[in-house]
Parts: C-alpha cells; sequence; structure tokens
C-alpha cells in the first residue's frame, strides 16, 4: 500500500479511500498524498479544502493502531465536514481560544452527525481519543479532553469546564444539524477558560486527536486578520501562511482550472494550406448537428487524415514488458482468449448429430415427406470478437499529468493501448487505432497509429510511440469520421471505444452545448449505421457531458489513471463478451 | 380449462412481496387487458418474486423460462420426440402457457438471441396467435394467457439489447432497490433480524450502491441481504456474514474490496 520499493518516488495513499467517501456519502473527493519528508508533526497531518483532502502517505509517530485504520478515520472525519459542515465560520471578534474550542465542537458535531448514519464510525474514532481526566489543565490538555467528551458519553471527566462544555453541547442536541450551535458555545467557553486564567498557548496547539484535521478547512481567514493579527496563530493558521504556494501549486495542475485549452495554440496546423501538402490527404467533409436549430449543417467539418511520425519504441515495448502490470493483466488477457463453444446446427456433415434435425428427418420420413439431409452439428470454438475501433482524444489535455499518477495521460494511454494491443493481437487483426485532435472546424486532424487488418508490429508500435497530444476536441466529427470507417468492416458486430479526458471543445465554438449535443447525434448516427460506441472518460469529474454523449450504460469512468491498462482490458473484455 | 398439464406450475402459498409502489395494479391492469408486461430492474431487487406474487394473487399458474443464448426457437415452442416406432409431438414452455392459459415468464429475457425471439411477436400483439411451423399448426392464445419478460438494462454488455420490435410490444415496469424503510422491513420478514441490524445491513448495501459507476456494475441487492441475513441466522458473525455475503460475491478487484469493508465497518 505504502511504497515498498526503496527509491524516491512520488509518496501514494491507497486507492480505496476516494471511493470510500463515495460509498458512504455519495460524492467524490479527491484524496492526495502529503510528502513523506516532512519531520514537523503539522506539515503532515489531515487538512481539506474544498473537495480535496490531504492525508499523510505514511505513519504518523505515536498514533495508535494500524496506518489503514488512522486513514479511514481521518477519512471518514473530513468527509463528515464536507458532508454536514456549513460555509466556512467568519472568525471576526474571536479569540484564539475560542475559533480552537469551536473547532472541537465543530469537530464533534459532524463527527455526532456521522455517526447517526454509520454507527461504526463511533468505535473506529474511539481508540484516538487517548486524553486523560487526571492530565494537567493546561488548555491544550483540556480541549484534548473536551473533544473526549464530546465524543465519548461514557468518560468520566469531572472537570467543571469540560462537563459544561459537554453539558451546553449534549443539550443542544436538537440543533446538532446548525453549525452556529458550536460557535455559540464556543465563545461561552472561550470566556470561561480566560476567567479560569489558563493561557491559551496558540504556537504550542495541535488538533487532537491526531486524526482529525487542522481545522483550516473550517475558517474563513481574512487576510488582514491574518497578517496583522499575530495572536491567530493557531495550527491552521500556520498551514495557511506556510502552506498556501504549495496548495496553489497542486491546485494549478488540476483540470478545471488549467488555462483555456485552445487558447495556447502553438502548433501552425492551418487545415488549408496542409491539405495541399503531398503527406496529407484530402478532407472528408462531415456534417454538424446544431441543437439550436434542430438542424444538421451539412458538409461543415474538414477531416484530415494525417501522417504519424514514427518514436522511438524502446520505453513502450520494455514497459509492456513490465512484469508486475502483466501479471495484473494476465488474468483478464487469458479470459481474453478464453474461446467460446458455438455449435452450428443442421450441417451435411459434422461431429455429432443434431438431434432436433435427426428427429425432424426420422418425421419427415414417417410421414412420406423427402427428409431434410442436414442432420449433423458441429461445435467450433471461437471468440468471434467485435471489429474494434480505439478512438483517442488527443487534445492538449492529455499532456497532463494527473496527480496520482508517474507520467503523462498520453503516455499512460500509449502504456494501456500497447498492452491491450499484445492480448488482441493474438486473437484478431480486424482492430485500429486512431486518434484525432481539432483547430476549429476546418482543420480537424485525424490520425492512424494502426488500421484494421494491419499487423500490430514494429510500424505500428513506432507510431503508437509517436502519438502526440496536441489543440482542441471537436469529438462529433471525429466520432463520424471513426464510425464511417467502422461502419464497412464486416464482422457482425462493431465497437467504437471512444477514450476521451473532458467535454468536447474547440476554438471556434463557445457555446458549450453545441459541441456536446452534436457528438450526441454523432453517436445516434452510428448506433443506427450498426456501429455502438462505448466511451471510457478518463476524467471522472466530465461524467456529466460523457453521460449525456453517450448514454446510461454506455461509457465509464476511471478514478485512477494508474489503472488505465486494467480497466482498458476490461472494458473491452465487457464489449466483447 | 384442462387443468392437467398445468398443475405443477400452480403456486399454493402466497409468495412473500412488499408492494414498492404502485406495481401490483399496474400489473392487475395489464394483465386484465392481456398487455404483455416487461419488467425491468437490477439484479436481485425481486422482479422474479413479483411475478410469483402476482401468478398468486391471480390464480394463475407460472411458468418460468429461463433464457440463455443456446435456446432455440423450438425450446420455447416444442418439437417432435421419437417414442418407439412413431414421433411424438411435446409442447415447449411457451406453447403449453399459450395452449392452456398460464402466465409464461421469459426471465433475463436478452439472453436468448434475437431470432429466436421473434417467435413471440404474433403472441404479443392483438392476433395473439402462436404459429408452429414444424406442426403445421396456428395456435390461438387461451384467453388466460399472458406473457411476462424480465431484463436488467445495468449491466448488461453493451452489445446487447432487445430489437425495437420486440420491445414495443410491451408495458414496462421500471423496478429499483426499495426505499430504505421498505427495504429493512423486507429484511426482516426474509430473515428474522433485529431491526438494527437489518438497518445496519442495508446501510451497507446503501455505500456499495453508490459505487455502481465507479468501480462497481452493480450494488448489493436485496437478495444479498437475504443471504447475509441468512448466514447471520445461522450463528455466523455479522462481519464474516457481510464479507461473505455481501463483499466478496461483487468484486474481486482489491482496492474496492478495502472500500467496501471499510464501508461496512463504518455501518456496522
Amino acid at each position: 500500500m505504502t511504497n515498498t520499493a526503496g527509491e524516491q518516488r512520488e509518496p501514494t495513499l491507497p486507492a480505496w479511500l476516494s471511493r470510500l467517501v463515495r460509498a458512504l456519502w455519495g460524492f467524490d473527493v479527491r484524496v492526495h498524498a502529503l510528502p513523506m519528508a516532512a519531520n514537523d508533526f503539522t506539515a503532515r497531518r489531515p487538512r481539506f479544502a474544498g473537495s480535496d483532502l490531504w492525508l499523510p502517505s505514511s505513519p504518523l509517530v505515536g498514533v495508535p493502531g494500524s496506518f489503514d485504520d488512522y486513514l479511514f478515520a481521518a477519512c471518514a472525519h473530513v468527509s463528515a465536514h464536507l458532508r454536514f459542515g456549513a460555509p466556512r465560520f467568519e472568525i471576526r471578534s474571536l479569540k484564539p481560544a475560542q475559533v480552537a474550542i469551536t473547532s472541537v465542537l465543530e469537530d464533534a458535531r459532524v463527527e455526532r452527525l456521522a455517526i447517526e448514519h454509520y454507527p461504526g464510525l463511533a468505535t473506529l474514532w474511539a481508540p484516538y481519543h487517548q486524553a486523560r481526566a487526571d492530565s494537567a489543565k493546561t488548555s491544550s490538555s483540556l480541549l484534548a479532553r473536551l473533544a473526549r467528551a464530546l465524543h465519548d458519553d461514557t468518560s468520566l471527566d469531572d472537570d467543571a469546564w469540560v462537563s459544561k462544555g459537554r453539558q451546553l453541547f449534549m443539550d443542544g442536541r436538537a440543533e446538532w444539524h446548525d453549525a452556529n450551535l458550536c460557535r455559540r458555545i464556543g465563545s461561552t467557553l472561550g470566556n470561561d477558560l480566560g476567567q479560569m486564567r489558563v493561557q491559551f498557548d496558540a504556537n504550542g496547539y495541535a488538533v487532537q486527536p491526531p486524526y482529525r484535521d487542522d481545522n483550516t478547512g473550517l475558517w474563513h481567514f481574512d487576510q488582514e486578520l491574518g497578517e496583522d493579527g499575530s495572536q491567530l496563530e493557531l495550527e491552521g493558521v500556520r498551514r495557511i501562511e506556510s502552506d498556501v504556494p504549495a496548495v496553489k501549486q497542486r491546485e494549478q495542475g488540476e483540470p478545471e482550472e488549467r488555462p483555456a485549452r485552445c487558447s495556447g495554440e502553438s502548433e501552425p496546423a492551418p487545415g488549408i494550406s496542409l491539405a495541399l501538402g503531398a503527406d496529407v490527404t484530402i478532407a472528408s467533409k462531415h456534417p454538424e448537428w446544431d441543437y439550436v436549430i434542430q438542424r444538421e449543417r451539412p458538409a461543415f467539418c474538414s477531416v484530415f487524415e494525417r501522417p504519424v511520425e514514427p518514436g522511438h519504441t524502446a520505453r513502450l515495448v520494455s514497459e509492456a514488458r513490465d512484469a508486475a502490470t502483466q501479471k495484473r493483466l494476465q488474468r483478464s488477457a487469458s479470459r481474453l482468449s478464453d474461446r467460446r463453444a458455438v455449435r452450428t446446427r443442421r450441417l451435411l456433415d459434422g461431429d455429432r448429430l443434431d438431434l432436433p434435425a435427426a428427429l425432424g428427418a426420422v418425421v419427415s420420413c414417417h410421414g412420406g415427406v423427402i427428409p431434410d439431409p442436414r442432420i449433423y452439428s458441429r461445435v467450433r470454438y471461437t471468440l468471434d470478437p467485435p471489429a474494434l475501433l480505439l478512438l483517442l482524444d488527443l487534445s492538449e489535455s492529455l499532456n497532463d499529468v494527473p496527480r496520482d499518477a508517474s507520467s503523462s495521460c498520453l503516455h499512460l494511454a500509449q502504456r494501456a493501448i500497447a498492452l491491450l494491443a499484445i492480448s488482441l493481437s493474438t486473437t484478431t487483426r480486424d482492430w485500429a487505432i486512431h486518434g484525432f485532435s481539432s483547430n476549429g472546424r476546418h482543420d480537424i486532424g485525424y490520425r492512424r497509429f494502426k488500421d484494421f487488418d494491419d499487423p500490430y508490429d514494429e510500424h505500428a508500435r513506432s507510431r503508437l510511440a509517436g502519438m502526440r497530444a496536441h489543440s482542441s476536441t471537436r469529438l462529433g466529427t471525429a466520432l463520424r469520421h471513426a464510425g464511417r470507417a467502422l461502419a464497412l468492416r464486416r464482422a457482425r458486430r462493431k465497437v467504437l471505444l471512444v477514450m476521451t479526458d473532458g467535454e468536447p471543445s474547440d476554438i471556434d465554438v463557445h457555446d458549450s452545448e453545441y459541441l456536446l449535443f452534436d457528438a450526441k447525434q454523432a453517436t445516434i448516427q452510428n448506433r443506427r449505421r450498426g456501429v455502438l460506441s462505448y466511451c471510457l472518460g478518463l476524467d471522472a469529474q466530465a461524467e456529466m457531458s460523457v453521460a449525456r454523449i453517450f448514454g446510461a450504460g454506455n461509457y465509464s469512468l476511471l478514478r485512477e489513471m494508474e489503472c488505465l491498462p486494467q480497466r482498458l482490458t476490461e472494458v473491452y473484455m465487457r464489449l466483447s463478451a | 380449462m384442462s387443468e392437467g398439464p398445468l398443475d405443477a406450475f400452480r403456486i399454493r402459498r402466497e409468495p412473500y412481496y412488499r408492494a414498492l409502489a404502485g406495481e401490483m395494479g399496474l400489473f392487475e391492469a395489464a394483465y386484465t387487458a392481456r398487455l404483455p408486461v416487461m419488467l425491468k430492474g437490477p439484479t436481485g431487487c425481486g422482479k422474479t418474486r413479483f411475478v410469483e406474487h402476482m401468478a398468486w394473487r391471480l390464480r394463475q399458474p407460472l411458468i418460468t423460462v429461463a433464457c440463455n443464448e443456446e435456446m432455440s426457437a423450438s425450446d420455447l415452442l416444442g418439437r417432435y420426440l421419437l417414442e418407439g416406432g412413431s414421433t411424438r409431438w411435446q409442447d415447449g414452455p411457451l406453447t403449453v402457457a399459450a395452449r392452456h392459459g398460464a402466465i409464461c415468464y421469459l426471465d433475463e429475457v436478452v439472453e436468448a438471441r434475437q431470432d429466436t425471439l421473434v417467435v413471440i411477436h404474433p403472441l404479443t400483439d392483438d392476433r395473439r396467435l402462436l404459429s408452429l411451423p414444424s406442426k403445421s399448426e396456428t395456435l390461438r392464445a387461451h384467453p388466460e394467457f399472458h406473457l411476462v419478460v424480465s431484463h436488467n438494462p445495468g449491466y448488461q454488455s453493451a452489445l446487447k439489447d432487445l430489437k425495437p420490435s420486440t420491445k414495443q410490444r410491451f408495458g414496462a415496469i421500471a423496478f429499483d432497490y426499495p426505499a430504505r424503510e421498505l427495504e429493512v422491513e423486507i429484511l426482516m420478514h426474509e430473515t428474522s433480524l433485529p431491526r438494527d441490524l437489518a438497518e445496519r445491513l442495508v446501510s451497507v448495501a446503501e455505500a456499495a450502491r453508490r459505487l455502481e459507476g465507479h468501480g462497481l456494475d452493480e450494488g448489493i441487492s436485496t437478495r444479498m441481504l437475504v443471504h447475509a441475513g441468512s448466514l447471520i441466522g445461522q450463528g455466523i458473525a455479522v462481519e464474516a456474514a457481510c464479507n461473505m455475503a455481501l463483499i466478496q460475491p461483487l468484486t474481486d478487484d482489491l482496492d474496492l474490496t478495502s472500500t467496501l469493508s471499510a464501508a461496512m465497518r463504518a455501518c456496522l
């Protein structure tokens, strides 16, 4: 689960964590690993912002239980904030102690609500509450004891302040759905703490127990307050000041925050001039569906088939031999080449008698009719795979390196295809790898990396290795072009497997709905031609658009890019079953 | 009415079924109008149990055919058998139902080959005829004959679907997993689990259903919950029963198993 290899690698977290949040609450979060190197405890504690969640990637010192349990506890706690939390609190005139106490109360409130849904969480969180009722009455220990008292109904803490906090919290039970309760009780308890002359040590304070986040996700820190109000040196504030650059950097890697896909068109690819080049075939014209006028615009888009610059296959080949991945795929692949028995009946000769036909013949004899001599059957073992066209969206965004991956989406896609190709090429040649990228409706580039009936040989591999991603995604036209090629195949079933990482877009289209409707229309037209489309979405965030284009049941989404080879093979198996 | 051939297909005891919405009324109306019915819904949500219950309620015999790819038209219609030196015609299940008047239930109908299913076409429009070409007979369906099919649009391969010409002959009732309260009630009835535990099991199922399309093809069904419940009834520890009946059958993926185990721990 954690790194076993000795070398320096990106810290990773088990993949089940983000799915767990979906299972529990029905929404998605992005789980990121915090760097392992940091020795500072506060730099490694869980935190969240929006639907991004950061968790440590290796066990923390002094935390009881297994690391998996710790991650589960932390993930469940943060997701409870996301599920039951209110908009961030305003700090306004609150003192640091009040901020800390309110946070403890808010932690308890969301946990209580979560436990109402999932009682098992109570036993999960309990072992981390280790504050003892006889510990010294410092602010830190009192807060930890309050946290325990709020969590555990059976804890025996007779400290007056802790008991008061618990009493107020339990009395407000009916208002647990309202976060303002915490703010109210928090100010009261904060004042009490001041009157008890207990110094609140903002510098030494760390939220307890350790599975809880640092509370930065709960508060709206006013910039001015954060800078001049040095009294707010809470753990959370320290975090915010030191980590903002790191967090920002990570966020900039986000798909939705990257600059508009089409803006940086560095590649000079004007369609008309290239169309006259020797190595480019003549444009194919395709219509486009305009949902506003509910009509097709005939011959609206031009597709140019472009040659592919071969690349170096060494890396691709060595990765395809990668033992670990191969092993994982082995089972799927063996099922892929599993042969199915197909019985052909009513044959003139065959291995065995076709009983119903033989009976029919006897019946005919009895009836005085000349019997049909085709009374044998034969069992043939065959795979009968569908004709498959793998269509890749080769737009600029494919060059992004996903957060959970070690290389770009493009590279992962190449690797996945290379692996699938090994299994496919042993059974059939009736499959192809095509890709597209667009630069306005007059210039949609279409590349064939491996065409139908071509062998998957060194040439095909070098073209695959030479795959480049740039420009935009005019999906509908590409679907039509690919559908046309596939419709010509003789196979009984024709499958267009589309791999795309987002919704269609192009530089000359500003209405985001337009290309979406067009792609949907193209899918429907393909279906009429006997071509079934299935989409493997590389960006889980794009579910809405993918679902609308391809329809329920005709797509699946990839959560972790690293699983692409496995998922691609699974999808293929499912389609050819 | 010649009762003989259908005696074996009569349902004597009431099969337990808890109505979810108006599906009983819809089915009865469709039965009265002899409109063929298609039941759609995920695996294990109670489609087959519903048909059994309705057959009992309408006091009709029920002939069930589990469809598969190897099934041919004569498996539905019937065939000649050799007996000594002579031949004898043996009605298939569909012919028996049409001839003597019964509800014929084709389970997982998309599994059958499309060309096989074409034989039901004349039966399912207002002609209500069944043609038996090898016997040179055209059978007019018994007034009590009713056709019900089921299919699961969710997990089936995208390549498997009914022809539009077949689909359009049916009225369809869409099933889904029961609402939480109902599912708890069903589980308590089927397994005699205490309410508290039944609620927790249903929470596990709900968590798994949220993963549909996110790694799982189908979530934990009501049937699987009943399985878990009966294991618990046998004295198996709750976690072990859930693992055996709910989690392990659902997926072989290690990450998904971990997710489901964690979700189960949160629920229990």
